[in-house]
């Protein structure tokens, strides 16, 4: 979708977006020339078949979440997650409250553990590194495998999922 | 006054670009699949998913480096057939790690991460309406697993389709030219009906599927060790349509499927001497439509 000023037969540029308000999102374009600005407003409908796409709409500034082609659906889908710092993507707040996955969303309930595992009630944490390495998986099913890999870890007792946890899981799982 | 086409970019968001770059990053991720095979058929129930799991199976016994990747989201089967409803994928240094089904070959299915209890639900911001935007919703999610799945380099990575004629022209749309077509029916008029309008969708598209394999050609008796009849139809074939194999219906590798173990841990069987000669066409196939 474009935007023309007709007087000025120019191009309108994105100018700023709106907070997020009930599925709407308010998107500012101006002209360059006479200054003249105008809002787009959606509705619900239009704002998801954008977040569909798995798309972000915002000023382009951002190239690297452009790159990535994901932002728009990083809390989207994942229900339990803000969006990336520095996202601008205006599905992220709108999306970020809606359910989150049980803790019993993974997989059947039942990965055998070690006889030797040392099985807690403490929910474990998660550290930067170890967080950091799960933005490797798209954005939907990131929580679900966040959920299966603390139960790996609550399994075996750890209290800290930390990079050595994610390569014990990932040879448990026999990758 | 401007048009739509005098104008270049669309004043900031550059959608069109950010969907160029999920394609790109599919083709990059997908550079060491030497070919995707989609299992398809149009018809529900007729085998594709157990056919395509297996089939995985005899190639990597071949020698052949292979992968599954489940593209029915919604009714996903590729974990239990595998072995893998336990195994979530993790991540790696930059990309997706996937569970290894117990034939040794990495398998990505939905029914890894969701119990069977569940359904498969995408949040969204327009309540009761997911007819406008589901089928976008999950090709975009499609994408993003094909591109953040570390494939490596694969002889054939195998997809296993949802039913529904209009789907296989969908996927076919997304997937691109580089994917071949594969078809399952049954000897029954019903399904071949359907898969016919399946084959007639793709031709259309001009994405003709390269063959069809007959599943449940006969019932395989355990006790006598003959194949008889399952349906009275059993002779005819697809007009047009290359048959690849007749893999008869066989209740010892409905019990393998169920357990999540690969048939060519039972190569005596009718069902798996019928998969291996389908595997040796399909390759020989996928050589010379390349």
């Amino acid at each position: 979708m474009k935007f023309l000023c007709v007087p000025c037969d120019q191009p309108m540029k994105l100018a700023s977006l709106a907070p997020p308000d009930r599925g709407s999102l308010s998107v500012i374009y101006s002209c360059p020339a006479c200054g003249y600005e105008m809002a787009m407003l959606t509705n619900p409908f239009e704002t998801q078949m954008v977040q569909s796409l798995g798309v972000r709409v915002g000023p382009a500034e951002d190239e690297a979440a452009a790159a990535a082609g994901s932002s728009g659906t990083t809390a989207a889908a994942a229900g339990t997650e803000s969006a990336p710092a520095g996202s601008r993507c205006p599905f992220a707040g709108m999306l970020g409250e809606t359910s989150a996955p049980g803790p019993d969303a993974g997989a059947d309930a039942g990965a055998a553990a070690p006889e030797a595992t040392r099985p807690t009630a403490v929910e474990p944490t998660w550290s930067d590194t170890a967080s950091e390495r799960m933005k490797a998986i798209p954005a939907f099913v990131r929580p679900m495998a966040r959920t299966g890999i603390e139960r790996f870890a609550r399994e075996r007792g750890y209290e800290t999922i930390d990079e050595r946890v994610l390569e014990e899981a990932r040879a448990f799982f026999g990758m | 006054m401007k048009s739509y086409h005098d104008i270049s970019g669309d004043g900031g968001s550059r959608i069109l670009e950010q969907v160029a770059g999920q394609q790109a990053r599919v083709d990059a991720a997908l550079a060491g699949v030497k070919h995707l095979l989609a299992v398809g058929s149009g018809k529900g129930g007729v085998g594709k998913s157990t056919l395509t799991l297996q089939l995985a199976s005899v190639l990597a016994a071949r020698g052949s480096e292979v992968a599954v990747l489940d593209a029915d989201f919604n009714g996903p089967t590729q974990a239990r057939l595998a072995g893998v409803q336990a195994s979530v994928p993790t991540p790696g240094a930059a990309t997706m790690a996937l569970p290894r089904s117990r034939a040794g070959f990495g398998v990505f299915s939905m029914g890894s991460l969701v119990p069977e209890t569940h359904a498969v639900e995408f949040d969204s911001l327009s309540h009761g309406s997911s007819y406008t935007w589901r089928a976008t919703r999950e090709f975009t999610l499609l994408g993003e697993i094909l591109g953040s799945v570390a494939w490596g380099r694969l002889d054939v990575l195998l997809l296993d389709l949802p039913p529904g004629a209009e789907r296989i022209v969908q996927f076919a749309e997304f997937l691109g030219p580089r994917t071949r077509f594969v078809l399952v029916s049954i000897p029954s008029r019903l399904a071949r009906g359907v898969v016919l309008r399946s084959a007639a969708a793709l031709s259309g598209a001009g994405r003709p599927a390269v063959g069809y394999i007959e599943n449940m050609d006969g019932y395989a008796c355990g006790g006598c060790d003959e194949v008889r009849p399952l349906f009275p139809t059993s002779d005819e074939g697809l007009p047009g349509l290359p048959c690849l194999g007749r893999v008869p219906f066989d209740p010892e590798l409905a019990t393998l499927c169920d357990l999540g173990q690969p048939i060519t841990d039972h190569p005596d069987l009718p069902s798996a001497r019928a998969l291996s000669g389908v595997a040796g066409r399909l390759l020989e196939l996928l050589e010379v439509t390349s």
